[in-house]
């Protein structure tokens, strides 16, 4: 193994060793609920502190480290950076179904760390089977958390469709790697555009094998057609972590795709290009149209996500210039959906399987501080300005502008208008309904509080000033 | 006749066609997963003829990694699998559709 660079795996070993330590723990000692969260926490908080380490180290000198299988750069130090912030607020959100659940309650959080590592895995990889690893690492634990609820029906049958269709889509995403590999003769995602290959470039081969990567990493992002599975997982799994398990895979699949696409493919990019964009329109007409007539804010939420996973594409129809405008925007509607789910979760309770809009009618009188989170994500998510999501807005289509896809952006504006509609419409439910029975009174943990407040103001922050993110995602480049 | 390493990644091709097919038409969740493992060994296939046609290791050891996950998604599968079928009595995934709309 040559160049064995270990900050550039820091934050993945100290994420690890606090599965480790935790599953040790709890299986020999069975501690206080208390015990978890010191693992669990000190675990994250150690990873984040080494990944901004990583993040100061690999600024000077990126580089691919374990033998061209990671790469240790600013791309993968901010992912890991952002995914164990969104852990960390995931687990605030979903720690009174921990606690509810004493026997099971540690193999939630082991399943959550172990995610948060397979999506590291998968920002940080620089050979197409370790993204493959990080992929399946990821989404194995994600079936089971789907399924947490043992006893819910419904989170059986979401766990159910998310593993047959996540497997397939895995099997796809696998069958393109392989494609590749006959097409290139290599893995590595730097060597694949390497000047010895330049001959291979057009082999129908390797087309297919990008077309099929594309598809896999398409499913796992929910980007139309290959959204079926995501309102019915979204809906079905437990509240209390639906905002993780959406977030923390839009976050990574969306960084490998960059990775890979612009990486590797750069010179593919007119024959990826269009159909990326295709994929996009898609998506932001299926997401938003299906979301207009839900009724329920969870698969309301799932819809509105398919749409947003067509803007984020939106950036990478122009290749590389568009991957600042793309962490951007995944990094704010990553911390929109955990708002938004907190908020779910909150009111419908932490292992609900459902969240029908009416109980929102009069939620500003009766938590006022719920109310004003929930609005304000639904604001963000809708792109109003002085929020994080019309500064992402702005800078994907600018970056599809750029790229000649005026039709793209064009398609983009409308779709945020007739969002509009249903996201102001959760804001009527909440403000001007008025209550027709006594809804119960809302009780919220302080974990849950921290989580909902940090995430407000974050949004709040990078909407009315987004040049301190800007600059920092416009070093977080691959290399 | 010599059999060359493309027949072999055009039986796989085959073989990952069949699985496709099977996940997305048959309606038993045991014989859908059954095709995502033909489908993942169609894979497995294809690295290694290429690996063959291109003299080159690596395609080989991706081999080792596609069968340990593999085996790792079967137990996890297999867990849900009974889980449901424990309320159920019943692999025929038509009747998983509660959640609609």
């Amino acid at each position: 193994m040559t160049n064995a660079l270990y900050i550039g795996i820091g934050p993945i070993i100290a994420v690890t060793l606090g599965v480790v330590v935790l599953l040790m723990v709890e299986v020999t000692l069975h501690p206080a609920t208390r015990v978890w969260r010191l693992i669990s926490f000190g675990s994250l908080i150690s990873g984040f502190i080494l990944a901004i380490v990583q993040w100061a180290d690999a600024a000077n000198n990126p580089q691919p480290i374990f033998s061209h299988m990671l790469m240790h750069d600013g791309f993968s130090a901010f992912g890991s950076i952002v995914l164990i912030i969104v852990a960390a607020l995931g687990l605030l959100v979903a720690w009174p179904l921990v606690e509810n659940d004493r026997a099971r309650g540690a193999e939630l959080v082991a399943l959550v760390l172990l995610t948060t590592i397979g999506l590291m895995l998968l920002v940080s990889a620089a050979n197409l089977m370790m993204v493959f690893l990080g992929l399946e690492v990821a989404s194995i634990s994600l079936y089971v958390i789907a399924g947490f609820i043992r006893k819910g029906a419904r989170s059986n049958e979401a766990a159910v469709k998310y593993f047959l269709l996540g497997s397939f889509a895995s099997a796809v995403f696998l069958y393109g790697v392989a494609l590749v590999y006959a097409g290139t003769g290599t893995l590595e995602i730097t060597a694949i555009a390497g000047p010895q290959f330049a001959g291979l470039t057009q082999t129908p081969v390797l087309l297919v094998g990008i077309g099929l990567i594309v598809v896999g990493l398409g499913f796992k992002v929910s980007a139309a057609p290959f959204h079926m599975w995501a309102p019915d997982v979204y809906q079905g799994s437990a509240s209390g972590v639906t905002g993780f398990m959406n977030a923390g895979a839009k976050i990574a699949g969306f960084a490998a795709l960059a990775r890979i696409l612009v990486v590797s493919f750069d010179a593919q990019r007119g024959d990826w290009g269009p159909a990326l964009a295709v994929v996009a329109a898609l998506s932001m007409v299926v997401g938003t149209v299906l979301a207009i007539t839900q009724t329920d804010l969870k698969r309301m939420l799932a819809y509105s996500s398919v749409a947003h996973a067509g803007f984020i594409m939106t950036a990478l129809v122009g290749g590389g210039a568009g991957i600042d405008a793309l962490w951007f925007y995944v990094v704010t509607y990553a911390f929109q959906v955990v708002g938004a789910f907190g908020v779910v979760a909150a009111i419908s309770g932490v292992a609900s399987d459902e969240s029908a809009l009416k109980q929102y009618v009069g939620l500003g009188r009766r938590s006022p501080f719920l109310a004003g989170v929930l609005s304000l994500m639904m604001l963000a998510m809708a792109g109003i300005p002085l929020t994080a999501g019309f500064a992402g807005k702005f800078g994907v289509f600018r970056a599809a502008l750029e790229a000649g896809y005026t039709w793209l952006v064009v398609l983009a504006l409308v779709a945020s208008a007739v969002g509009l509609y249903f996201y102001l419409r959760v804001i009527v439910r909440v403000y001007i309904d008025q209550e027709t029975a006594e809804q119960p009174r809302v009780v919220i943990t302080d974990g849950m509080r921290f989580a909902l407040t940090t995430v407000a103001v974050l949004t709040v922050a990078f909407g009315v000033n987004p040049a301190p993110l800007l600059t920092v995602v416009s070093n977080a480049l691959p290399f | 006749m010599i059999v060359t390493p493309v027949w072999y990644m055009m039986l796989a091709a085959a073989l990952f066609v069949i699985g496709a097919g099977g996940l997305l038409l048959r309606r038993n969740a045991l014989i859908m997963f059954m095709s995502i493992e033909l489908m993942l060994n169609a894979v497995n296939l294809t690295f290694v003829a290429a690996a063959r046609q291109l003299g080159d290791i690596n395609g080989q050891v991706s081999v080792f990694f596609v069968m340990v996950v593999a085996a790792a998604e079967v137990v996890v599968g297999l867990a849900i699998m009974v889980a449901v079928f424990r309320r159920r009595a019943s692999a025929s995934i038509d009747e998983l559709a509660e959640l609609r709309g």
